[in-house]
């Protein structure tokens, strides 16, 4: 058998798929020289980023680059290489009485993902994002030298490689600050809203809780458009969990994993069967309002509990749209991203409504701003780019962005936003679309200015 | 515990499995011969399981002096020792190849067993767990270098397991087949064959705590190569395997 690096590959919405050459390596001059041989170079973690993002026409798969350096338990402060998933943070850390102060709706990504996407989670509109608890990090750039980054050291290139996509290099460990927690649980609320009207002004009275988040039912129509469930939970404390779990409160029960063995056929899902989900989804809870407590995997990642959950869009894979318009127009702009859904049938089972807080104004190339955000899965097919375009338009009219971790077909005005990343060497396939479209774009306006990246 | 080959992926799988499974080790020796490698995984154990290792280096292309292993001693060994180097195509005819994946898979390798064996033997107890390969079961075109130097190490642990059974050593011989691992990477490996590194450790977990002694890390290798090994070689030299 001959080696060949060359491999099919795609991140976690199947699509694309690309044939590139994708390598991996644990010691620091293997990853210097793949570094110093390649052009068009991108690392990549658990893959777990949906789009075009962490491929390139070469990728550096941080699998190997899985170890602790350093944990001060006392201080709550962990240092690992990027390659690290934050589940192996939690089964760490958790035990010790810490938690992760932000984590997105998995937990199979990797240290350097999050900072390379600077991830949020149910709690942005009180805690921030990833990069809020981030100390420092290692970063290889072009030349192969390696860089610690930090607030005050080599300020600039920390601050652009946060939510900077691996555009500035490649990040090979990270030191960042964990929270306390007296329990592995969650005390939540779940409370179903009518519409949109409803579910906004819960989460404006939420707002002194630490995580929110809402599931909507993006088929529904008319008055009952934004019919959701809201979220909302704390940490809960010793006294909350009952005295059996108050004897080992970092433990949680074990679940079995049950995984989708294949591609299901992508017929299976179709304006009717989501919105059966939807419909029974929603039904499922009787009373307005429940009260419970949940452990940690429950509450942060239900999705996680099914293996291989992204194939049940089929082959052809999947997008997902994830959108933010700023708080003053979120109303509206929802209002109307929710019927152009609503009306192309194309629906998503899994919708996910926020409301994010104020933005970091260091962390420059991180998605949230200040408003609502939605992410919505919908399965590839024809009319797919048809519907992308149109919910572009209203994202665009609002002044929103697209989050460019799950990007891999919208409009360039609306995904070109990183600063200080150019780079000749650190080319994402995705970062070359939206460079290759912003040109198209310009050309047809009439301008000459082509950016030259070599 | 004693690793050999302690910068492999299965053996470093196989002792944090043993370390989540029975607790903390009193003593771990780490025997390597790329130290960076081998102190990043070292820290990693100290953070993560409190677990304290000492890191001896050891290069076996250059190294028949077991002399300073004096103090080396522990019930349980496990060997990842392995080199593939290059398939027959591109290395038959190289000589320093073949002599290099001689003498990591087999010739000097032997010795260094042996020298465990024997103080094994001498406290009466242990376990020796060695990887070897389905590519020692029959020789194949592709690489019957590496493969004969596998079955030479199969052979040499069939026999030592003879020995030692009574004098109260276990030794168990792990037939790998596929793993994701360094050794394969940018392989086409097909994935029904193909184990991860964490998977196969915890399989070899549970036939050391089972006592057996020669296992396919997935039990689908002991059918093929039972089929491999009973097609006649008449057939069989005919065969592009």
């Amino acid at each position: 058998m001959k080696k060949n690096f060359v491999q099919k590959i795609a991140n976690w919405g199947n699509y694309p798929v690309v044939t590139k050459n994708i390598r991996t390596a644990d010691t620091l001059s293997a990853i210097r020289s793949f570094v110093e041989q390649h052009n068009e170079v991108i690392a990549r973690g658990n893959g777990r980023c949906y789009g075009d993002a962490a491929l390139a026409e070469n990728i550096f798969s941080t699998a190997r680059l899985n170890k602790f350096i350093n944990f001060d338990r006392i201080n709550g402060i962990i240092e690992c290489e990027s390659g690290v998933l934050l589940a192996d943070v939690l089964d760490l850390i958790i035990k010790q009485g810490y938690f992760l102060y932000v984590t997105p709706g998995t937990k199979f990504i990797t240290v350097g993902g999050a900072i390379a996407s600077d991830v949020h989670g149910k709690n942005h509109h009180s805690e921030g994002c990833f990069s809020d608890y981030l100390i420092s990090f290692k970063l290889m750039i072009e030349d192969g030298s390696v860089h610690n980054c930090s607030e005050s050291e080599n300020a600039q290139l920390f601050w652009s490689t946060i939510g900077g996509m691996g555009l500035t290099g490649i990040i090979l460990s990270a030191v960042f600050k964990l929270r306390n927690i007296e329990t592995a649980y969650i005390r939540q609320e779940s409370i179903k809203a009518e519409n949109l009207d409803q579910i906004f002004s819960l989460f404006e009275e939420s707002d002194s809780w630490t995580y929110n988040v809402a599931w909507i039912d993006c088929l529904q129509t008319g008055n009952r458009i934004g019919r959701s469930i809201l979220m909302r939970g704390e940490h809960a404390t010793r006294n909350e969990i009952d005295a059996k779990k108050r004897e080992t409160p970092y433990v949680i029960k074990e679940r079995l994993l049950p995984s989708v063995p294949g591609y299901l056929p992508s017929v299976l899902l179709n304006r009717f069967t989501v919105k059966l989900f939807n419909k029974l989804y929603y039904a499922q809870q009787r009373q307005k309002k429940t009260e419970n407590i949940v452990d940690y995997e429950r509450f942060f990642f239900p999705l996680d509990a099914v293996g291989n959950w992204n194939r049940i869009y089929g082959k052809k894979g999947f997008i997902q749209y994830q959108m933010v318009i700023p708080k003053e127009h979120g109303r509206q702009g929802m209002q109307e991203i929710l019927s152009a859904i609503a009306e192309s049938g194309n629906g998503s089972f899994l919708a996910v409504l926020k409301l994010f807080g104020k933005n970091n104004p260091f962390a420059y190339n991180s998605f949230p701003m200040e408003g609502y955000t939605l992410a919505l899965d919908f399965k590839v097919n024809l009319q797919l780019p048809t519907l992308v375009a149109q919910l572009d338009t209203i994202v665009e009219k609002y002044g929103g962005r697209i989050y460019l971790t799950k990007d891999s077909m919208s409009k360039n005005s609306l995904t070109n936003y990183l600063r200080n990343v150019e780079n000749p060497k650190f080319v994402s396939l995705q970062h070359k679309r939206i460079l290759n479209s912003t040109i198209t774009s310009q050309t047809t306006h009439g301008t000459n200015s082509k950016r030259n990246r070599q | 515990m004693i690793v050999l080959g302690s910068n492999s992926e299965v053996a470093q799988a196989f002792v944090e499995e043993v370390l989540q499974r029975d607790g903390n080790l009193e003593k771990l020796y780490l025997f390597t011969s790329e130290p960076e490698l081998a102190h990043k995984f070292a820290q990693h154990l100290q953070v993560k399981y409190l677990q304290e290792s000492e890191i001896v280096m050891l290069d076996l292309t250059s190294e028949l002096n077991f002399s300073r292993f004096e103090r080396v001693e522990s019930s349980l060994l496990f060997c990842a020792v392995g080199y593939l180097g290059m398939g027959s195509e591109e290395g038959l005819y190289d000589t320093k190849n073949t002599t290099r994946v001689l003498d990591i898979n087999f010739s000097r390798l032997i010795p260094l067993l042996t020298h465990f064996a024997e103080k094994m033997e001498r406290r009466r107890g242990g376990t020796m767990i060695v990887l070897s390969s389905v590519a020692g079961d029959r020789g194949r075109q592709s690489n019957f270098i590496y493969g004969s130097a596998k079955a030479g190490l199969t052979a040499y642990l069939s026999g030592l397991r003879n020995y030692m059974h009574h004098r109260r050593v276990h030794i168990m011989t792990v037939k790998p087949g596929f793993m994701r691992t360094k050794m394969t990477e940018g392989l086409p490996l097909n994935p029904v064959l193909t184990v991860t590194p964490s998977r196969a450790a915890a399989n070899i977990y549970t036939a050391y705590r089972n006592k057996r002694n020669v296992i396919y890390v997935l039990p689908v290798w002991r059918l093929i190569m039972f089929v491999i090994k009973n097609i006649p070689e008449f057939i069989f030299v005919k065969l592009k395997l």
